[in-house]
């Protein structure tokens, strides 16, 4: 890679983004406009930024070389993406929370969630879990982007780190989300010109969409026997039902990942900034199309580099990519090392605008969201002038967990924050838009329990967290207090039925008080 | 089919195609629905 091609990429790109930040600071004038772009975004820019925040550089690198291990039964996650991330969440969740934004006049998640139940208690508490539990996200987030960056520039990881949050920081705090949904909407189109690209160019590199299927079949005795153990049945089989594989790819990925996308605030914001449903079906298109584009690309290209690794070396991915370090295998090294060896030089720059646009478009969701928690919800004094300083102290805050977490901790709090989301979150945000009956005590509940049992699993149940908080060793004595297969079930399967459950039981004890919602009164 | 030897994978490939077609098709056809 030339060094001076490069840097005349990325000063070209970074001139565009700071066109578009100033464009969208320029029509930026009200506090709507600040937290909502207005509530009249184009659709496509309204999808391309769903999109774009939705898929961060670490969904690329990360699950890409976890399909290089899993195999393509990963495809299942492709599958909810789309259907239940795009489908499901723009036509039957989006249009109820356009509507209900609209005539409860709200801005933000936490403030949907309040004004529903008619409780402050709730939207404060829904505000303090975001403005938590979100900058472990986006610090992970970062983290994955600076990496990336100092491994590609070849620059230090601090300046790396500085960088990409002066550079988000910079547009989001000017121009609020209607610079981040300009911005995104760039960033997503590289996104998905530069997925694309790789997974034609793999499939053309490899004889075609039915022959490098075959290829990577015929490759199913060359699994490792460590991984047989665990249910490795080959790339283009499920894992053995039941087994640890079988497990981690169900309920983490595909049952973790693909529903708990439902309820991230950053993207639920997303529906309140398009005028209503019309806005929403033509956004449909363009989202799936997107998500298929690049999250399909990702779990195809991630298996079937085992087949280039083994044509040229003969080694599986796994043991091709291995971390000069420590001489270990590391499978965020296989997505990055194929792009080197596999693809043509010029598309060695197009995928590093690609993952660079991936991690600034969800940061600078992440960003928004939590700091306008913070100004619109906690301190509730909302405007312009406070959110942006909501946001100014959100990024210094990521920025400082950027420099004191550990270094694998990129997976781990991507996990924490989907699940937390989903557990606390999802039942009671489902209620608001689609059960008149649900009430203020029920959704009270419903997101504690849900964000207790969240906790309780990932301390002391799920080995992934749980490791890495090390709780329940210095407690118990033991990694986790429960054994296979309770250590690789995805805290969502507990926390989701409990919260759900415990919403119905106590909405059906106690008394709704909100008065009927007009947009609730059709349809129920 | 296509390659793929194991039903359960490669109907989540196909899945995933008809998927991003449903949104595509959804697009189109409710383009000026306010519904």
């Amino acid at each position: 890679m030339s060094s001076v091609t490069l840097a005349v990429v990325v000063a070209l790109y970074i001139g565009v983004t700071v066109f578009l930040a100033y464009y969208g600071y320029r029509r930026t004038k009200s506090n709507k406009d600040y937290l909502i772009a207005g509530g009249d975004a184009h659709p496509f820019l309204m999808a391309l930024a769903y999109g774009s925040t939705f898929i961060s550089t670490a969904a690329i690198i990360g699950f890409g070389g976890a399909a290089s291990l899993y195999g393509m039964g990963l495809l299942w996650l492709v599958f909810a993406n789309i259907f239940v991330g795009i489908f499901i969440a723009f036509v039957v969740y989006g249009k109820r929370t356009a509507i209900m934004g609209r005539e409860l006049q709200v801005h933000t998640f936490p403030e949907l969630l309040g004004k529903r139940f008619e409780s402050d208690f709730l939207r404060r508490v829904t505000a303090g879990v975001i403005v938590a539990a979100m900058p472990l996200y986006a610090a992970a987030v970062m983290i994955g982007g600076a990496r990336f960056i100092e491994t590609t520039l070849h620059i230090q990881f601090s300046t790396a780190v500085w960088i990409l949050a002066l550079l988000v920081g910079a547009y989001v705090i000017t121009g609020g989300l209607k610079g981040v949904l300009y911005t995104d909407a760039l960033q997503g189109s590289i996104m998905m010109l530069g997925m694309v690209v790789l997974l034609v160019v793999t499939y053309a590199k490899l004889g075609g969409i039915t022959a490098a299927h075959h290829a990577l079949t015929d490759m199913a005795g060359l699994v490792p026997e460590s991984l047989k153990a665990k249910g490795h049945l080959g790339w283009t089989a499920m894992p053995a039902l039941g087994s640890e594989l079988w497990w981690v790819a169900v309920s983490s990925l595909v049952l973790g990942v693909g529903i708990g996308v439902l309820a991230q605030p950053q993207l639920v914001v997303r529906f309140l900034t398009v005028k209503g449903p019309r806005e929403l079906n033509r956004g449909v298109l363009i989202g799936g199309l997107f998500i298929l584009g690049v999250i399909g690309s990702v779990y195809v290209v991630g298996p079937l580099t085992n087949v280039f690794f083994f044509e040229h070396g003969g080694k599986i991915s796994l043991l091709a990519a291995l971390d000069p370090a420590t001489g270990k295998p590391n499978i965020d090294r296989v997505i990055p090392l194929y792009v080197n060896t596999a693809m043509p030089d010029w598309f060695s720059y197009l995928f590093m605008l690609t993952l660079l646009a991936a991690a600034m478009s969800t940061l600078s969701g992440q960003f928004h969201t939590i700091g306008t928690a913070a100004s619109h919800d906690l301190y509730q004094r909302s405007n312009i002038t406070v959110n942006r300083l909501g946001i100014l102290v959100t990024l210094v805050i990521t920025v400082i967990l950027c420099f004191r977490l550990p270094g694998n901790i990129i997976a781990v709090a991507t996990a924490t924050f989907f699940g937390i989301c989903a557990g606390a979150f999802l039942p009671a945000y489902t209620a608001a838009l689609f059960w008149k009956r649900a009430t203020k005590a029920g959704a009270v509940a419903s997101l504690t329990v849900g964000l207790l049992a969240s906790i309780l699993a990932m301390t002391f149940l799920h080995a992934k967290e749980a490791v890495a908080f090390g709780v329940s060793q210095a407690v118990f004595g033991k990694a986790t207090v429960m054994a296979f297969p309770w250590t690789v079930i995805d805290p969502i399967c507990f926390s989701l039925p409990l919260s759900t459950l415990t919403l119905v039981v106590v909405s059906l004890l106690t008394q709704s008080s909100a008065a009927c919602r007009p947009s609730l009164s059709k349809g129920q | 089919m296509l390659g793929i030897p194991d039903p359960q994978v490669w109907l989540a490939y196909v899945l995933s195609i008809l998927a991003g077609l449903l949104c595509v098709g959804y697009g189109i056809c409710k383009w000026n629905s306010d519904n």
